[in-house]
């Protein structure tokens, strides 16, 4: 018998406790009433004694600004680092004779003394002394005579200066290395090269870049029967501009 | 006499007239030439608008003649001053004063000084900060795919400091096969900000093989390719940093077995 009247109880209590702890909850009219009394009387007081004190002087009057504040947008600064050209020269392909070459090339300065570098050029080989000597020989096909290169270099500046033509011009200057790799593709074959070279500089204004370049293109030929390192030299003049 | 009378005063008259005409002629070229200057000096306004101008907010300002270290110094703009910023090359900035001298002034000069409003003159100096967050990265270099030699540059853009959007060109020369491959790709940088921070990358991509004349079946292919990989970014100095790479390719082919092939690399990069 005491187990029912046990959970009768605790029913009720439980009841009572969340009954009471939701009645606190709400907003009843009659609390806080006394409050909201107590809080107006001492906004009138104030009031008043602020009215008081204002009677003695002029009302200050607060200003509005109603000036728009200005939003300067800042200009796109241009970014000149890229150099783009092209050219023409000789390159010496080892056995076959100095041939006429045609290049282009694109140049990314990272800082005053770095670049990167990348170069394409193509030429046409000519004839080794056996094939000139011997007649109707002929070891290369036409299209196996097409000598087309590229490669990858890292440039370095030095050497900066400048130029004078006569007493009002003035052109900026300076000397460069460069190395890196690249391929060719020769005598029906692509072949991984080494490259190695320098050039000079010549800026007539500040988009305008003459080059006259020298790079050696080292790579293992097998053409001539044995295998064997070839040194290709290049002379380029090539005309960039600077975007 | 009369006619002789007659005749100085037509010469004197024809004299006068020619003179107008001199004069009106002249005036008319020179009314054109103050013209076109007025509209060189509007269209210079104008273009000058559209130029950043900031103000020297230490003593002095150097200008030099070209943009590096070499180049001499040749004229100092003073403090209160304004230059109009015409453009950036490397880390110099070629400005034009009020006064129309223009030369190079290196950036870590331009970096002291002030904009219209007063506010310092921000941009990116190409430090170790600029290796954390950049857009762009380009990087050059070598190394092996499958046994034969690689040449390798790419390319890459930035999404979020973590991750970039690559695209890679590389050519292979080996004894049995050469071939080119264009691939892109998903890199994530785990810690941008450290110095030496690895990444995985991931992607696909196409592989041209030209096998060599000497092998028999010389039959030229082109199959799609796929990666993941690994690797080490370090930076160096200024925008320069090295990145060494591995990367495990799957090359699906049209023959039974798919080709597996390891590729490793160094570059050297730059970021801008």
């Amino acid at each position: 018998m005491e187990s029912p009247n046990r959970l009768l109880l605790l029913t009720t209590a439980l009841c009572a406790t969340l009954l009471l702890s939701g009645c606190s909850l709400l907003r009843w009219p009659w609390f806080g009433k006394n409050k909201h009394v107590e809080q107006q009387q001492t906004e009138d007081q104030a009031a008043a004694e602020e009215e008081a004190e204002d009677s003695d002087s002029t009302p200050p009057r607060v200003i509005e600004p109603n000036v728009a504040r200005r939003k300067i947008k800042t200009p796109k600064i241009d970014n000149e680092n890229w150099e783009i050209g092209g050219g023409a020269g000789f390159v010496s392909i080892e056995d076959f004779g100095t041939s006429s070459t045609y290049a282009g090339q694109i140049s990314y300065h990272v800082t005053e003394d770095f670049f990167f570098r990348a170069d394409v050029g193509q030429s046409t080989a000519g004839k080794t002394s056996f094939e000139t000597l011997g007649g109707d020989i002929e070891l290369l096909t036409g299209n196996q005579r097409r000598f087309t290169y590229y490669s990858l270099s890292l440039g370095y500046n030095f050497l900066p200066g400048e130029v004078f033509l006569g007493r009002k011009l003035a052109m900026n200057s300076g000397f460069y290395l460069l190395g890196g790799i690249g391929s060719v593709k020769f005598a029906g074959d692509n072949r991984l090269t080494l490259n190695l070279g320098a050039g000079y500089r010549v800026l007539p204004n500040d988009w305008l870049a003459i080059h006259l370049g020298v790079q050696d293109r080292v790579f293992d030929s097998d053409v001539l029967g044995e295998t064997k390192v070839t040194n290709n030299m290049e002379m380029l003049l090539s005309a960039t501009v600077f975007f | 006499m009369e006619p002789s009378i007659t005749t100085t005063r037509s010469r004197r008259l024809r004299r006068t007239r020619l003179g107008f005409v001199v004069l009106a002629c002249f005036l008319s070229v020179s009314a054109l030439a103050k013209q076109t200057e007025a509209e060189k000096a509007a269209k210079e306004q104008a273009a000058q608008e559209k130029l950043l101008q900031v103000f020297v907010s230490e003593p002095y300002l150097e200008l030099s003649t070209g943009p590096g270290r070499g180049y001499p110094v040749f004229h100092v703009v003073e403090r209160e001053a304004s230059v109009d910023v015409l453009f950036r090359r490397t880390d110099w900035f070629k400005v034009r004063t009020e006064q129309g001298v223009e030369g190079y002034a290196r950036a870590r000069d331009m970096r002291r000084t002030k904009l219209a409003d007063g506010t310092p003159f921000v941009f990116n100096l190409g430090d170790m900060a600029g290796f954390t967050t950049h857009n762009w990265e380009i990087g050059i270099g070598g190394g092996n795919y499958g046994g034969a030699s690689l040449i390798n540059a790419y390319g890459a853009y930035s999404l979020t400091d973590n991750m970039k959007v690559e695209v890679t060109l590389s050519q292979f020369l080996g004894n049995f096969s050469n071939g080119y491959k264009v691939e892109a790709g998903i890199t994530h940088v785990m810690f941008p900000e450290w110095r030496i921070s690895p990444f995985l990358e991931l992607g696909t991509g196409i592989v041209y093989v030209e096998p060599r004349a000497t092998i028999v079946l010389p039959e030229d292919r082109t199959d799609q390719t796929a990666y993941a990989g690994a690797g080490i970014r370090m930076y160096l100095t200024r925008r320069f940093f090295l990145r060494a790479d591995y990367r495990w390719h799957t090359v699906f082919t049209s023959r039974d077995d798919n080709q597996e092939l390891e590729e490793w690399k160094v570059l050297i990069a730059c970021f801008f």
